[in-house]
């Protein structure tokens, strides 16, 4: 026998009226209620449109091989410096001392993007002279790809001064990106892509620290080293060369970007036909009540086909 | 009408539910007068402001007296359609209302409720009397 139900399907009962009655007023301020209630409900509780979101990526930093060393030997003003700009050296006349540089970049695990960079210096000195104060300018190349396509010339400024004569300092920190304004999700941007220390030039202004410190800070997407932990060690043995050593490790980095439009359209169309679910499921119980009970006046179309006799 | 034993009810409680959060907000309307005013405010800022709410609540209250009277007489209580709005109308605007004490709402929204959710009730509820009184039609 025919004891479980296997199948059911709704079947309609319409309401038919004409234009110009309640009924129609009625829907058609349920239905104005209905799909802007959702509306207002999503965009005053805050976050309807994404305006910045974030992502993660580990950029493509390379060292550029362009050094720039300033050490104060001792607490008159008399100083040591190097680098490797020509122009700059012969500048320097008396005060410039070549020290002995040895870089490496690793790539640790292996996936194509460099990991860290070490740098080690050796500045040669008489025995008299002693080491107070050393400034050291690193310049890297940093690229981004994964949202836009970020080319820039950035650079480091290692400082470290001590009222004690060193021998020794070890800095070690990672590269992390400072950004003032949000980057775009898409596109080319090689608004830095230049060099920050004009190679050419035989002008010592162009060689300033202040100066290039003062144009890079100017931008809105430049690089510093967080966490430095400049260990100084002092004592150093008269023949013995000031010794530099530097760790810059490049992180994943978190950066912030504006989405695009139809990731805010997105973004927005979830949170707003979840609120209109609820609105319309309501909506409907209220309608039904309304129309099957002949609160507001209309014909019902009957379910089964009257047939005329 | 089947209807009516539900719609009667339902209009009652949305009109006390509506009148209940009226005199609340009677009594707490500090929080919502200092959210209408800038950081550093005036006294008699503070006061005319103070005032402005104290108007509009007052005008409800004289508003839900009428339809209160139109209900309670009879006049317009068996009145389907004029039941349907009164019910959308006061339930929005408890709704809003509570909203805006507990979100505290600036003073301007108050205008929008009480124009959608107090007066247009009691405009039909007063054309309602003029029908029944004036015009001597039935009031079903």
């Amino acid at each position: 026998m025919a004891f479980y139900e296997v199948y059911a399907h709704p079947a309609l009962l319409r309401y038919r009226t004409t234009v110009c009655t309640k009924a129609t007023l009625f829907v058609v301020a349920v239905l104005c209620v209905t799909y802007t209630a959702p509306l207002l409900v999503a965009y005053r509780s805050h976050g309807f449109w994404l305006k910045r979101s974030s992502y993660e990526e580990q950029p493509r930093v390379r060292f550029q091989y362009q050094l720039l060393l300033i050490a104060a030997t001792s607490t008159n003003g008399d100083y040591v410096a190097w680098s490797t700009f020509s122009n700059f050296n012969s500048l320097q006349g008396n005060n410039l001392r070549i020290p002995s540089v040895s870089a490496r970049e690793e790539d640790q695990n292996q996936d194509g993007k460099l990991d860290r960079l070490n740098l080690q210096l050796e500045l040669p000195l008489r025995p008299e002279e002693q080491i107070y104060s050393v400034q050291l300018l690193v310049t890297f190349s940093y690229q981004l790809f994964r949202m836009s396509t970020v080319v820039m010339q950035s650079l480091l400024l290692l400082q470290y001064s001590s009222s004690v004569p060193g021998s020794q300092l070890f800095i070690s920190g990672d590269l992390r990106l400072h950004q003032r304004e949000p980057l775009l999700h898409r596109g080319l941007d090689t608004r830095y892509n230049v060099s920050l220390i004009n190679a050419n030039s035989p002008f010592s202004s162009s060689y300033d620290l202040a100066q290039i410190i003062e144009m890079y800070q100017e931008r809105n997407l430049t690089t510093v080293l967080s966490s430095p932990n400049p260990v100084w060690t002092i004592g150093r043995a008269a023949a013995a060369p000031f010794q530099l050593k530097a760790v810059i490790r490049y992180p994943v980095e978190v950066i912030s970007y504006q989405p695009g439009f139809w990731e805010m359209v997105k973004f927005a169309w979830v949170q707003y036909v979840s609120v209109l679910l609820i609105f319309l499921w309501v909506f409907q119980r209220v309608q039904t009540f309304v129309f099957q009970n002949q609160v507001l006046p209309t014909v019902s179309v009957p379910l089964l086909k009257q047939h005329c006799a | 009408m089947s209807a009516v034993n539900s719609l009667v009810p339902a209009r009652f409680l949305t009109l006390t539910a509506h009148l209940v959060i009226v005199i609340t907000i009677f009594w707490s309307r500090d929080n919502n007068v200092r959210a209408c005013l800038p950081l550093d405010f005036s006294q008699e800022e503070y006061n005319s402001q103070d005032t402005q709410l104290v108007v509009a609540l007052s005008v409800t209250l004289g508003l839900f007296f009428i339809e209160l009277m139109g209900f309670f007489s009879g006049v317009s209580m068996f009145n389907s359609s004029q039941s349907l709005l009164s019910l959308a109308a006061h339930c929005s605007a408890s709704v809003c209302l509570s909203f805006f004490v507990f979100q505290q709402w600036e003073c301007w929204t108050y205008w929008f409720v009480f124009a959608f959710c107090s007066a247009l009730p009691a405009v039909v509820e007063i054309l309602l009397f003029i029908a029944v009184f004036g015009l001597k039609k039935k009031p079903l």
